[in-house]
């Protein structure tokens, strides 16, 4: 009886199209996976620009800006009215806002987007890009990210193309934004790509390959949790003179990007050092308005902390390599400066440290932070 | 009757998988951010204290049933465990047991969005797979 309902089922789906209405939908079906198949494929056309590619040119860029925005995982948070945002969408609209209002900077946007698939067959391309030169669009692409033999690769390929000739030194700035970069491990970090890793020396790689004219960044920022570590800071100490990062598990997306709306009056005294200390602490007070969890926001003076990591260099390593095998949950976070090994008398010399206990929970008693991030056994 | 919903519990769990695993996260945090709205709808503390105690326990409960269902892996179990620890500070927070000190009823709601930034940060940093969260959020639904 089963079977009979089934087949009649089936009949009566099929019964109604004669030969030439079979060939229709083939033929309709043809376009619509030749039209996905092109969908996927294609860049979307250059934005247009009302100002001549010459006019852009005139001006050579003062400022340099890459911004990475990771959007290949879970970046759902809510604010306190219980509005839902995706971290890394936001970040791409401030970041478009930075590159619009910057009239003599260069910006390159990366946004690295979850896989998506179109009629579940056709994968879509999982990377935008987004070229600004002094305030205007000039270029938009799709790409795909896992098209190279390093993580970064499809990156520095459009920031080598894209790239405007430099006529002086431009004050130069990456900002990653995304989830914690891992020291170790690192696979499952894309949600799209469960064998892939990504940990910091990728990102090294990556930075080395955006500064192969040998100018470090005068600014890195780190828009990620628990990334406050020596191990990291000291990975990225070639390629950075400042660094901004958390060594706490901040709320997604931290980093405030309005300071770099106005570059012109943010570095008016080309002092890279007060511009990322007023970055921080506006990070900072913007955090505190609404958020509960810990808050702490560190800005590395990368010279002056070199003493110290040098002195930490193999007690770090050694940590590492005790809990490489470790499982995940058997390990926690903790201010280095509870940790005897790291303890340092001017462990904290050349950082400033914006902090702010949690509101609840264990810790609501620890007064300060030494800018450092360690990792342990749990007890 | 039982098939039936096996049936539909599979076909919900292939469909929703097919969002991928941020899906689950998604859902696991609209879970606490509901809770939390409505405790600051909510004038009564008692009430307040209710909607969050509930909220915890069904959370718990959830929890408990997939750490013991057999489709779960050993490395899941162990993100849930590591979640039930984290659910069982804030439960004993809001309670004032373990020698923490009870939240005081001025402070519910601050309280409340403590619990959802908070667990939007454990759900980034514990590995739970897909299907032991979507299981965590259905069977959190339909206690």
């Amino acid at each position: 009886m089963e079977r009979e309902s089934s087949a009649s089922g089936r009949q009566s789906c099929v019964h109604p199209l004669d030969h030439a209405g079979l060939l229709n939908a083939f033929r309709v079906f043809c376009c619509l996976a030749l039209g996905a198949i092109l969908f996927s494929c294609s860049s979307p056309p250059p934005a247009p620009s009302e100002t001549a590619p010459e006019e852009v040119n005139a001006l050579p860029p003062r400022y340099i800006i890459v911004f990475v925005i990771h959007g290949d995982g879970g970046y759902l948070y809510h604010d306190t009215d219980g509005n839902k945002y995706r971290a890394d969408e936001e970040a791409v609209n401030s970041a478009k806002i930075v590159a619009e209002r910057n009239s003599q900077a260069e910006v390159f946007i990366f946004h690295e987007k979850r896989k998506r698939h179109f009629l579940f067959l056709f994968a879509r391309h999982d990377g935008e890009f987004y070229y600004y030169r002094n305030g205007r669009l000039l270029a938009q692409e799709s790409y795909w990210r896992d098209h190279g033999q390093f993580r970064f690769d499809p990156e520095v390929e459009l920031y080598n193309r894209f790239r405007a000739e430099e006529h002086s030194r431009p004050k130069k700035f990456f900002l990653y934004l995304g989830h914690e970069i891992p020291e170790m491990d690192g696979t499952g970090y894309d949600a799209s790509y469960k064998d892939r890793s990504f940990t910091v020396p990728d990102l090294v790689d990556g930075l080395k390959h955006f500064t192969l004219d040998s100018t470090k960044f005068d600014l890195i920022a780190l828009s990620t949790c628990f990334n406050g570590t020596p191990h990291t800071i000291a990975a990225l100490s070639p390629y950075a003179q400042y660094i901004i990062a958390s060594p706490g598990n901040l709320h997604l997306s931290y980093f405030d990007l309005h300071p770099f709306e106005a570059l012109d009056v943010g570095l008016r005294d080309e002092d890279v050092s007060a511009f990322a200390k007023m970055c921080a602490h506006q990070s900072f007070e913007r955090l505190t308005k609404d958020i509960q969890t810990e808050i702490t926001v560190a800005v590395y003076d990368v010279g002056r902390v070199q003493r110290f990591l040098n002195s930490v260099d193999s007690v770090y390593d050694h940590t590492l390599t005790t809990l490489k095998d470790k499982a995940s949950t058997s390990i926690e976070h903790c201010d280095c400066a509870e940790d005897s090994a790291y303890l340092r008398p001017a462990m904290s010399d050349g950082i400033d440290v914006f902090y702010r206990p949690a509101r609840f929970g264990r810790s609501t008693h620890k007064q300060d932070h030494s800018g450092w991030e360690c990792l342990r056994l749990l007890k | 009757m039982l098939g039936k919903t096996a049936i539909r519990l599979a076909v919900m769990i292939f469909v929703m998988s097919l969002a991928g695993i941020a899906q689950g996260q998604d859902k696991l945090q609209n879970y606490f951010s509901d809770a939390a709205g409505k405790v600051k709808v909510t004038t009564d503390p008692t009430q307040k204290r209710e909607i969050l105690n509930k909220s915890f326990e069904k959370m718990s409960k959830a929890l408990n049933t997939v750490q013991g269902s057999p489709l779960i892996s050993k490395d899941d179990k162990a993100g849930i465990a590591h979640f039930k620890v984290v659910l069982k500070e804030k439960q004993d927070e809001l309670a004032g047991l373990n020698g923490y000190d009870r939240v005081s009823d001025a402070q519910l709601n601050d309280f409340a969005d403590y619990v959802v930034q908070d667990m939007e940060q454990a759900t980034e940093t514990v590995t739970i797979s897909l299907v032991a969260l979507l299981l965590i959020i259905i069977i959190a639904i339909l206690i």
